[in-house]
């Protein structure tokens, strides 16, 4: 430390160095005295300078919630910390301090204006919260490397900077660099950049400068594929019929399901199971452009359900305005008169009449109120009952569809097993060869033992359990599983019976989501409405109540005072 | 169908009887018809003239007597074309053609006058009237629709009526000289304005028929001006709103249905009997408005345009009065009938009947029975195809009655003998004749003149009357034009006093409208401004004796309106009046709208400063789902405590009322620095009050001043006017003519003299080129060397003869009195400087001498008339 204050002891940030800060920087003269008065509320202050004062810990500034402008230059810092709850500040000055990293600012999401001048850094970053960060005052640091530059170009209202004092600046190239790089910059080193300098840096970096645009487009555009992407998704979620625009439930339904993928290999069941593919597909998409089109007839109820509401609310809230204005008006000429009049009884008398036009008024107010009110539950009611209907109508016709998914699965299902039995009965029978799908076959052909080549052609019916448990011995990872399967009747029925249930849950587990989330939502929302309602009632009442109270103490004051004089 | 064609059979026998009838009419009247016919074409002269004239000072026409009449003799007919003395053989043709048709028509139906068909034109010659049509389309923009060429011709045109109101006129002229003299009938006005519509495309035509007497006479004293007539405010129907599903039910109504019902009955009842009486009141006017009955009603000949829809989007058929340029439905009742019509290539006749005025007539010239037409195959709308079958056989019917169709199927109207109408743009500018036109309506009096021809840029006034004898004045409106302060309208209403100004845009002051009962400040006034030119964005400022009002719009503080209420002014010692005596505010009232950026309880929606009691009170902007708004009010007297320190600030010194109750407003030092901060706005808020009142005496002095001066402002565009363009265009025509007289000069011919020598005509040989372009180098050069030698003995001579007087100088030196000496040095001075100026001269002529010989050496050298040398150097 090369400063003055360097024999001087580190200062700690207590209540009492701030408290006599913020009175020192408070409001003077005569505000200054009200506010010593009253005392100053950390949250209340705006802005708040802590310089040449030592500190070496940032501390104890997590009451000043609104502060806007800290200065926190000349003293000893050497760490970024204890600002998280100051989200408000714009102005953040650190400069002269022994700050080695840029820590520490990630929640100073309004921060336009950040000094560093002056301290120990070597690398620009974390800085990624600052969106609003307009001047940015880095000079007398140690940044050496200039791919620094382009960490800045995320700042799109970055308009100053100041960099000179860094070994950076030093190379020759420095300016040039910047001004490509950070094209909509103005000033830099507290010099306005010319629109020739500008120009001229464009020209000499602008292969380096269109590559990175590029990619930077290239990131661009695949985010904003992926954002269009995640709100299709989200559309269709909220329709409650997201991913059946296609195969995926298909899919699903294979995914887990081995023994459905080992019997696909049969003869005639990748025709079958590709028209059933087909078939489900095709009552897929037709629940999912169902369930589009009730999705956006209920936003066409909700919608005129909320301008119905909005409009009766506005409405009665126009009546109320009208009526307190009227009243108003009244009470005004009245109040004047009583300060006019002289004798006390008249007083009396009209005080006693304003007061009656008080409660009058309250009753009206309340009357609007509790009209409001009724006529809303009626609508709200037979909102929930539409839509309670209009939901139970989408359940029911998804439910159906699916039930056409299941019989498309039974139907499959009962194919699968013929198919499956004939098989074995082939099998037992010992005509595999000509029936066996071409694959299976040349199974043993395409196997890597020498010595049984062309060996399947030689093996008649009667070889064929040795020919299995041979198999089963040399070639086990290929032609195990199908021909596991076709043991006996009751393996391969067991093996479809379990695929045909696979299938089906998977289908059952997506009617369920479905049901439950629609329902789910529909609850969730008249739920909401009532509750909205109820608040606003509450509000209302709440408001009249306190402006009925404030009328009459204002005329109990004025009776008050009348007494006194 | 069965039913149709009866009916046709029933019409056919009727009109077979008709024709028997006029056949044994015309066999009666045969010998004597076509004498007639004949006769009234040729003896049309001087003695049927006389005639007529005698005719017409019988009857008494009021408005006739005035103008001057539009006779022949006033005519110059020497300078018309050729075209307009005699007929071409087609005309010729048209006119036997036509004269054919009319006499078969009078055989047909004896009963009907006669048909305008060949009235004399200006040089008595008998022109076909459809040839008289001279479609044209006008160069000005402002003649390309109907309305606004109908209002040009009524304007432009004086009315001169018929020799013969019965009768149509004997002579029709070509519009070209009905423009030139300004000055016309009604045929000549239907002429012009079914000309110029033709020529912009509308489906027109002129029309031959009966018309009222206020018609006839152009009197409109029974017409309510049609720009005092306001404008209907269109009722917009309010759209019923379906009640949409969640529609709220309204509360149950307990009012009793009986007592309403009552109550309607009962208002029901008055309102009848007030409708009754008004009913009763207007008839009475009506009666005492109404006209004198005519005893002509029904005869009296007028011509007007009608103009059919289907063309340049007109949507149906109606007629323009040509004299008045107002437009009037084809039912109106002022048309009596209609005898004939005629475009520039067709004639018809109407062979309706005409009982019910014009109101049954049915305007499809394709249908024979309704139209007779006199040339066959024109592109004329055919009959509507519902009635083809009918047409078909009365054609037939017609065809033979009439018998014309051999001779003239394959005739078509021959052009127009007309020159093309042409108006000036300065006639057009003028439009009235002489700049100048009065029409008096029913109560109202409406005076046009041309733009620049009052010095204050009047062009109308419309003069509105109480009575029907227009004693009385109502209103005056005056409209302007060109005016430099950009005075557009002036309205004065004589009841209340109240003269209104309206502006256009671009006032200094950005005045829109001034309306005021005296100049004199601090009186009653509204002015309204252009608030987007204004900088602070006023739109309203309004005045009585106590109050100033003024609205705001589009300011970034929001403020939209601002009220102050004055004291009388305290009388003060005379000391003071010199100064301005602002008069003491007692309140300001200024109001905001939302600022959308605040929240609703910060944001303050009115604030009233009472300067008298000390007081501030503000009421902020309300929530949107709130029914109250928050109040404070500030009492800023300053007082002192019982210690005698001044206190600073105290709870009672602000009262408030929140809406929602915040804590931070709570405290005494926000409540301070709200109070001081609206003292200072205090302070702005009386100094623009005061500064309100100063602009509105600067306005008032500026209105004076432009009153008084009423300069006009003249286009650039305006060649004629623009006095400064003009000057600048004839500087530059100076310029112009002396560049082309040096350049002239510059362009001497240096071969001339030596050209002259040779015999002129012949080519030059290459011998007598080179000769030619040696001689004059060589006389070039001499002259250069005159020059030279001319300058050089000026120099010597100047040189000697200052050597001379500096020796007598020397000489007589002694003796010399200082007068002579100083006229000796004066001399030596302009000498020396006679001598430097010739030798500078002489220098530069040694210098240019070469050159200017080059130059010329190269000048001969392409020079055309050698061509010889280039051909051999080539």
């Amino acid at each position: 430390m090369n400063r003055l204050c360097d024999s001087m002891e580190p200062k700690v940030m207590d209540d009492d160095m701030l408290k006599l800060a913020v009175g020192e920087q408070g409001p003077q003269e005569e505000a200054g005295q009200l506010a010593k008065q009253e005392g100053i509320l950390f949250k209340d202050v705006l802005s708040l300078q802590l310089d040449f004062r030592n500190i070496l810990r940032i501390d104890n500034l997590w009451q000043f919630e609104n502060l806007r402008k800290l200065q926190l230059d000349n003293n000893i810092i050497e760490k970024i910390e204890g600002l998280e709850n100051l989200t408000h500040l714009v102005w953040l000055d650190l400069s002269f301090n022994n700050i080695e990293t840029i820590e520490g600012l990630d929640t100073l999401v309004n921060l336009e204006d950040l000094s560093l001048f002056n301290n120990r850094i070597s690398k620009i970053d974390s800085l990624d919260a600052l969106i609003k960060l307009q001047v940015l005052s880095l000079g007398n640091n140690q940044i050496d490397n200039m791919m620094n530059i382009v960490y800045l170009r995320r700042f799109k209202c970055l308009r100053t900077l100041s960099l000179s004092g860094n070994p950076i600046s030093e190379a020759e190239d420095y300016k040039m660099f910047i001004c490509a790089y950070l094209p909509d910059l103005v000033y830099l080193d507290f010099r306005r950049i010319d629109d020739h300098t500008k120009e001229l840096a464009e020209a000499k970096h602008q292969y380096s400068i269109d590559e990175l645009k590029h990619r930077e487009n290239l990131m661009q555009v695949r985010l904003q594929d992926e954002r269009a992407r995640q709100e299709e998704l989200e559309k269709h979620k909220t329709a409650f019929v997201e991913h059946l625009n296609g195969s995926f439930l298909f899919d699903s339904m294979y995914a887990e399901d081995s023994e459905g993928n080992k019997l696909s290999y049969l003869p005639g069941v990748s025709e079958l199971l590709e028209a059933y593919k087909d078939k489900f597909v095709i009552i897929c998409v037709n629940i999912f452009e169902y369930g589009l089109k009730q999705q956006e007839k209920r936003k066409i109820e909700l919608d005129t359900f909320s301008e119905c509401v909005h409009e009766a609310i506005q409405e009665n809230q126009e009546q109320g305005k009208c009526k307190i204005a009227q009243f108003e008006e009244k009470h005004l000429s009245s109040l004047s008169a009583i300060q006019e009049e002289s004798e006390l009884p008249n007083i009396e008398k009209m005080i006693l009449e304003c007061s009656a036009d008080v409660s009058e008024l309250f009753n009206e107010l309340m009357m609007l109120e509790m009209q409001l009110v009724e006529q809303l539950e009626e609508t709200i009611n037979m909102f929930e009952r539409n839509i309670v209907d209009m939901v139970g109508l989408f359940i029911e016709n998804v439910q159906s569809l699916m039930a056409q998914c299941r019989d498309l699965e039974n139907h499959h299902h009962e194919k699968l097993l013929e198919i499956s039995i004939s098989t074995l009965e082939k099998i037992v029978k010992g005509d595999l060869d000509e029936d066996l799908p071409d694959d299976l076959r040349a199974v043993p052909m395409c196997l890597a033992c020498p010595c049984h080549s062309d060996f399947s052609l030689t093996i008649s019916s009667w070889e064929r359990p040795f020919f299995i448990s041979f198999l089963e011995n040399h070639c086990l990872w290929i032609t195990r599983p199908i021909y596991q399967l076709f043991v006996d009747k009751d393996t391969i029925v067991n093996a479809v019976g379990a695929s045909h249930d696979i299938h089906l849950l998977k289908i059952d587990n997506r009617e369920d989501e479905l049901v439950t989330r629609i329902n789910s939502w529909c609850t969730r929302l008249v739920d909401k409405i009532h509750k909205d309602e109820i608040m606003r009632n509450r509000k209302r009442v709440k408001e009249i109540n306190q402006y009925i109270d404030h009328m009459q103490s204002e005329l109990d004051n004025l009776e008050y005072s009348d007494i006194l004089d | 169908m069965e039913v149709l064609r009866e009916k046709v059979e029933e019409e056919e026998e009727a009109e077979r009887e008709e024709a028997a009838e006029r056949a044994e009419w015309a066999r009666t009247e045969k010998m004597m018809r076509p004498v007639e016919v004949r006769k009234e074409e040729t003896t049309l002269t001087q003695e049927m003239l006389r005639d007529l004239e005698k005719k017409l000072s019988e009857i008494q026409i009021p408005i006739s007597a005035e103008l001057p009449a539009f006779t022949k003799d006033t005519i110059d007919i020497s300078k018309l074309p050729v075209s307009y003395k005699t007929n071409t053989p087609k005309e010729e043709h048209l006119l036997q053609v036509a004269d054919n048709f009319s006499r078969q028509y009078s055989h047909l139906c004896p009963d009907r006058v006669p048909l305008f068909l060949h009235p004399l034109n200006e040089c008595e010659v008998p022109k076909f009237v459809s040839t008289t049509l001279r479609p044209t389309l006008m160069p000005y923009p402002e003649l390309y629709n109907w309305d606004s060429c109908a209002q040009f011709v009524s304007d432009f045109l004086t009315m001169v009526p018929l020799p013969d109101p019965l009768k149509p006129p004997s002579h029709l002229y070509s519009s070209t000289t009905v423009l030139n003299y300004q000055k016309g009938n009604c045929f000549d006005f239907s002429t012009l304005l079914c000309s110029m519509l033709i020529g912009s495309g509308y489906d027109a035509y002129c029309v031959n028929g009966y018309g009222s007497l206020d018609l006839c006479h152009m009197d409109l004293t029974r017409e309510v001006c049609p720009l005092t007539v306001k404008p209907k405010e269109t009722v917009q129907k309010e759209e019923k709103v379906l009640p949409k599903k969640y529609t709220i039910r309204p509360p149950r109504d307990l009012c009793s249905r009986f007592e309403q019902e009552q109550e309607v009955k009962k208002q029901q009842e008055i309102r009848a009997q007030e409708k009754k009486q008004l009913r009763e009141e207007e008839e009475r006017l009506m009666e005492a408005e109404k006209a004198k009955p005519d005893a002509l009603h029904g005869l009296r000949v007028h011509s007007w345009v009608l103009v059919l829809s289907g063309k340049r989007e007109v949507p149906e058929n109606f007629f323009i009065d040509a004299f008045t340029g107002h437009s009037y439905s084809t039912q109106d009742e002022r048309f009596l009938g209609i005898e004939s019509l005629w475009n520039h290539k067709n004639y018809w006749i109407n062979m309706q009947d005409c009982w019910n005025c014009c109101k049954d007539l049915i305007f499809d010239l394709g249908d024979p029975v309704r139209w007779e037409y006199m040339l066959l195959g024109t592109d004329k709308s055919q009959l509507s195809l519902t009635e083809e079958d009918d047409s078909g056989i009365n054609d037939e019917d017609d065809v033979e009655n009439l018998g014309k169709e051999d001779e003239d199927k394959s005739f078509d109207m021959p052009h127009s003998w007309v020159e093309q109408i042409e108006i000036s743009p300065e006639a057009f500018e003028t439009r009235c004749p002489n700049g100048k036109k009065v029409i008096q309506y029913k109560r109202a009096k409406l005076e046009k003149w041309a733009p620049y021809l009052n010095s204050n840029g009047l062009v109308s006034r419309l003069t509105t009357y109480e009575d029907l004898e227009c004693t009385n004045i109502l209103e005056i409106k005056e409209w302007y034009q060109n005016r430099e302060d950009m005075l557009e309208l002036k309205h004065i209403n004589k009841t209340t006093d109240l003269k209104t100004d309206y502006f256009k845009p671009g006032h200094p002051q950005a005045l829109r409208v001034h309306s005021y009962k005296s100049m004199q400040p601090e009186m009653d006034r509204v002015i309204e401004f252009y608030e987007m030119a204004r900088v602070d964005g006023l739109i309203k400022r309004e005045e009585t004796a106590r109050t100033m009002t003024e609205y705001y719009q589009g300011r970034p503080d929001f403020l939209s309106y601002r009220h102050a209420n004055f004291r009388p002014r305290v009388k003060k010692l005379a000391l003071s009046s010199a100064e301005s005596n602002p008069r003491p505010i007692v309140k300001i009232t200024e109001q905001f709208f939302r600022n959308p950026a605040k929240p609703a309880e910060e944001d303050v929606a009115e604030r009233v400063f009472l300067l008298a009691e000390e007081r501030i009170q503000l009421r902020y902007h309300c929530r949107d789902d709130h029914i109250t708004a928050s109040k404070r009010e500030f009492l800023r007297r300053t007082e002192v405590d019982s210690k005698g320190n001044k206190i600073i600030m105290t709870p009672d010194m602000c009262i408030s009322f929140e809406v929602e109750p915040m804590e931070h407003t709570k405290k005494l030092l926000y409540q301070y620095e709200a109070m001081m901060h609206l003292k200072r706005e205090e302070k702005l808020s009386r100094h623009q009050v005061w500064e309100s009142e100063l602009e509105v005496l600067e306005i008032l002095k500026l209105r004076e001043e432009e009153e008084a001066a009423h300069a006009l402002t003249i286009s650039i565009y305006d060649t004629k006017r623009n006095e400064k363009s003009k000057e600048y265009r004839e500087a530059m025509e100076r310029v112009m003519h002396e560049e082309h007289l040096r350049q002239v000069e510059t362009q001497l011919d240096y071969l001339a003299p030596f050209l002259a020598q040779l015999p002129p005509g012949e080519k030059l040989t290459r011998w007598q080129a080179v000769r030619l372009k040696d001689e004059c180098l060589s006389d070039f050069k001499q002259r250069l060397i005159n020059k030279a030698n001319l300058i050089q003995a000026r120099f010597e001579k100047e040189t000697q003869e200052l050597q001379k007087k500096q020796q007598w100088y020397q000489e007589n030196q002694v003796t010399l009195t200082p007068e002579d000496e100083d006229l000796y040095l004066s001399y030596c001075s302009q000498a020396m400087f006679r001598i430097r100026i010739l030798e500078q001269r002489l220098n530069r002529h040694k210098e240019l001498a070469p050159l200017k010989y080059l130059a010329l050496e190269e000048k001969l050298y392409k020079d055309p008339r050698l061509g010889e040398l280039q051909k051999i150097f080539a």
